[in-house]
């Protein structure tokens, strides 16, 4: 495991190719980490789109995933990381880091920049509420037709006292059976 | 039927053809399928939720809960990242063990999905000839473990028991009576006529397509990408073995089955190496774990400290584990990221929107790709 | 080729069989490391909890047993719910007594009421493994082993 000093002493060309190609001024900082080839680009919200394009020209081509990060006591925001690696480079990884409002979560959408976003974006909606702008089929995913709650992965919200009261009739241990009416008859679509 | 509006059908979350617990809503056009939606969630528990509810020694009991199929990548990719996050190293004994409990889930998982390949073909009792050389490895982990399907062999900091005194013999038995079974399938099954007429030129994702759609696994290496995660970031003790990446040419649903038999091939010969060198005697195989991760630097100095990554290549493709802890016996956060998703959402579009797929097709291409639902829903 | 599937097939077809009688024929498939149902020496539980806090599972209740327990002043003593135990263990690993230990007594052998192969409670248990040279099940990990596997590493 090199550490963040070992690792920064000798001239790390991917590190340097990131810096070149991504959009002066769009981001806040470049750092490598304690894991080598993995990079975290900082940056604000806004230019999460540029960015994007920018590291995708650059040759991180294989989009991971997105993470969202509740740092509610801590400070007031979701963390949302955006892994990218690149096949092309032979495995690199980049993160992307960037916050956005508790209380207004908003950012631009990347979906068209990689197709595999589209469908996080739709997860971190239903798990964290986190709006994307742009994208125009944020719905419930996974939890369709099993979740009536707020978001349940928001550090703010007891999931399972709420489960317990809605699914479970308040008990833990022995579950009532709960009958729900059937769902309306759906026309053909 | 041809003609006029598409008709609408739902495929699984039972039907035989459907890759377990997730439903596919499928657009018919007289038998063409026009598009397929995919429907996930049969299987949530929020097990990101729940993880951070517990202690993080616990949570290794969660971890390889989300896939039946390969429990020991998923279970190997949360301890990795747990020791990351509290700078323990495991014992080099413990290394080695894990990377061959990981490799013998990736035979075992491979061999499961042989069964669900031949459920989809119609071939029916050939591949049940994999469901046996599965046995054997359960009964492998059953001898080494102590349990067949989820084993919590690793910890935080090394394995949990001692291995067993003859696990050399047992593991080279295990592999020379589980083997056999593979070439046989190999020769009956794969090399089949009616099984390469049935699956060959469908479902092709050919090139550097593949990466855009972000697949990953073997169905990345099918299509002739040389990407494994094993090799290119190694993890455990991969860096000093050697083996190879096996690569397909076509990038069809015949080319990932060659792909995924020659993978069970490279893994045979990494325990192979691997199982020498370990020695039962050797009492260090566990060092113990402080009861709190190092602390926390406040938001925004993060990344050095406080967090902790690992990146592994299960059966199925790459698998990452993200834990932040700040200074309590229980995760903050726990993210798990994980193969499947873009197997059956944006490689599924672009096959069906590229290729004339029929019904009868569609369970061979899902198939094919060997996705494992669980790891969607979590 | 299609011949050799055939002759492969009838290869495989002189095999025995994978598949088990359980329970008529064969008993539930173990090694001996196998986890299975738990042992509680309650001579030796001191009712601190530690087990209840670390499962994973929320499977254990603490009962109050009346009687003669010197070394637990509360009386109170883990009970196993067995549809929720994932038999992971950590139980076993964490109790600081070495009171709680695993058998590998497992499956149906665990839910049977057929009285002749039913588990009896532990204490019968106990009772089995502290007369008997050869119990009819193995114990397979105790405290006691892996306080001696930490020790010998120092
Ligand atoms: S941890 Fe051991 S001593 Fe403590 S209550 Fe449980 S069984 Fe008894
Ligand atoms: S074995 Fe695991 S799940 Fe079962 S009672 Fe013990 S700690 Fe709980």
């Amino acid at each position: 495991m090199s550490t963040v000093e070992g690792h920064a002493e000798g001239k790390d060309e991917i590190l340097e190719l990131i810096r070149r190609s991504l959009p002066p001024g769009k981001f806040k900082e470049v750092v490598p980490t304690r894991w080598p080839r993995r990079y975290i680009v900082f940056i604000d919200a806004w230019a999460i789109r540029p960015v994007m394009e920018a590291l995708k020209a650059a040759g991180f081509d294989r989009f991971v995933a997105i993470e969202a990060i509740d740092w509610y006591n801590i400070e007031p925001v979701f963390e949302l990381l955006y892994y990218v690696e690149s096949v092309k480079l032979g495995g690199p990884l980049v993160i992307v880091r960037t916050k956005i409002p508790r209380n207004n979560p908003e950012i631009d959408t990347i979906r068209d920049i990689y197709p595999l976003a589209h469908w996080q974006e739709i997860e971190n909606y239903e798990f964290f509420g986190i709006r994307f702008r742009g994208h125009p089929d944020l719905r419930l995913w996974i939890l369709e037709d099993n979740w009536e709650g707020p978001p349940p992965l928001r550090k703010d919200f007891d999931t399972v006292k709420y489960v317990l009261e809605t699914y479970y009739g308040g008990k833990k241990w022995e579950r009532p059976v709960k009958r729900r009416e059937p769902p309306p008859p759906r026309g053909e679509e | 039927m041809a003609e006029g509006k598409p008709r609408m059908i739902f495929l699984g979350p039972q039907h035989p053809g459907a890759p377990g617990n997730v439903a596919f809503k499928v657009w018919l056009k007289g038998e063409k399928v026009v598009k397929a939606e995919l429907v996930p969630g049969f299987l949530h528990r929020g097990f990101e939720k729940m993880m951070e509810n517990r202690w993080w020694e616990v949570d290794v009991v969660l971890s390889p809960r989300y896939c039946v199929e390969d429990p020991d990548n998923f279970e190997l990719a949360y301890v990795l990242a747990v020791e990351d996050l509290f700078g323990v190293e495991a014992p080099e004994k413990a290394r080695i063990v894990r990377t061959i409990v990981a490799e013998m889930s990736r035979i075992q998982s491979h061999l499961f999905w042989l069964m669900h390949m031949g459920g989809a073909t119609g071939a029916r009792y050939i591949p049940a000839w994999a469901m046996a050389a599965r046995e054997e490895i359960l009964r492998w982990y059953d001898y080494v473990t102590g349990h067949r399907i989820y084993h919590h062999y690793m910890t935080p900091g090394g394995i949990r028991w001692n291995v067993p005194k003859d696990f050399k013999e047992v593991t080279l038995k295990t592999l020379n009576r589980v083997m056999p079974m593979v070439k046989d399938i190999e020769d009956a099954f794969v090399n089949n006529r009616i099984l390469r007429a049935r699956t060959e030129g469908i479902g092709v994702i050919k090139g550097y397509v593949a990466v855009q759609l972000n697949a990953t696994g073997p169905t990345l290496r099918a299509a002739g990408i040389k990407y494994d995660v094993r090799k290119v970031d190694p993890y455990e003790a991969y860096g000093d073995v050697d083996f190879e990446i096996p690569t397909g040419t076509e990038g069809d649903a015949h080319d990932r089955i060659v792909v995924r038999i020659r993978e069970i091939y490279q893994s045979k010969h990494i325990i192979e190496q691997l199982v020498e060198r370990v020695k039962p005697d050797d009492l260090n195989y566990r060092v113990k774990m402080p009861l709190l991760p190092p602390p926390t630097l406040p938001w925004p100095a993060v990344a050095r400290h406080g967090e902790g990554m690992s990146r592994v290549e299960a059966a199925r493709g790459e698998a990452m584990v993200h834990v932040v802890g700040i200074k309590d016996r229980k995760p903050y956060r726990v993210k798990l990221i994980t193969p499947s998703m873009p197997l059956l959402t944006t490689v599924m579009d672009y096959i069906i929107e590229h290729e004339d797929v029929t019904i009868a097709d569609l369970p061979i291409i899902v198939m094919s790709l060997d996705p494992c639902p669980p790891d969607i829903d979590r | 080729m299609a011949l050799k599937a055939l002759l492969l097939g009838m290869k495989y077809l002189f095999k025995r069989p994978y598949t088990m009688l359980v329970p008529e024929k064969e008993p539930p498939m173990t090694t001996e490391k196998t986890r299975g149902r738990h042992l509680l020496d309650m001579s030796k539980c001191v009712g601190c909890r530690m087990c209840q806090m670390v499962c994973p599972a929320d499977a254990i209740k603490m009962y109050k047993v009346e009687g003669d327990f010197k070394q637990n002043p509360k009386k109170i003593f883990p009970g196993i719910d067995f549809n929720r135990c994932t038999f992971c263990a950590l139980c076993v690993e964490v109790c600081p007594t070495g009171a709680l230990s695993m058998t590998d007594i497992t499956g149906w052998y665990m839910t049977t009421t057929d009285t002749r192969t039913n588990l009896r409670s532990p204490y019968d248990l106990a009772a089995e493994l502290a007369k008997n040279e050869k119990p009819d099940f193995r114990v397979t990990i105790t405290k006691q082993t892996f306080l001696y596997q930490t020790k010998k590493r120092g």
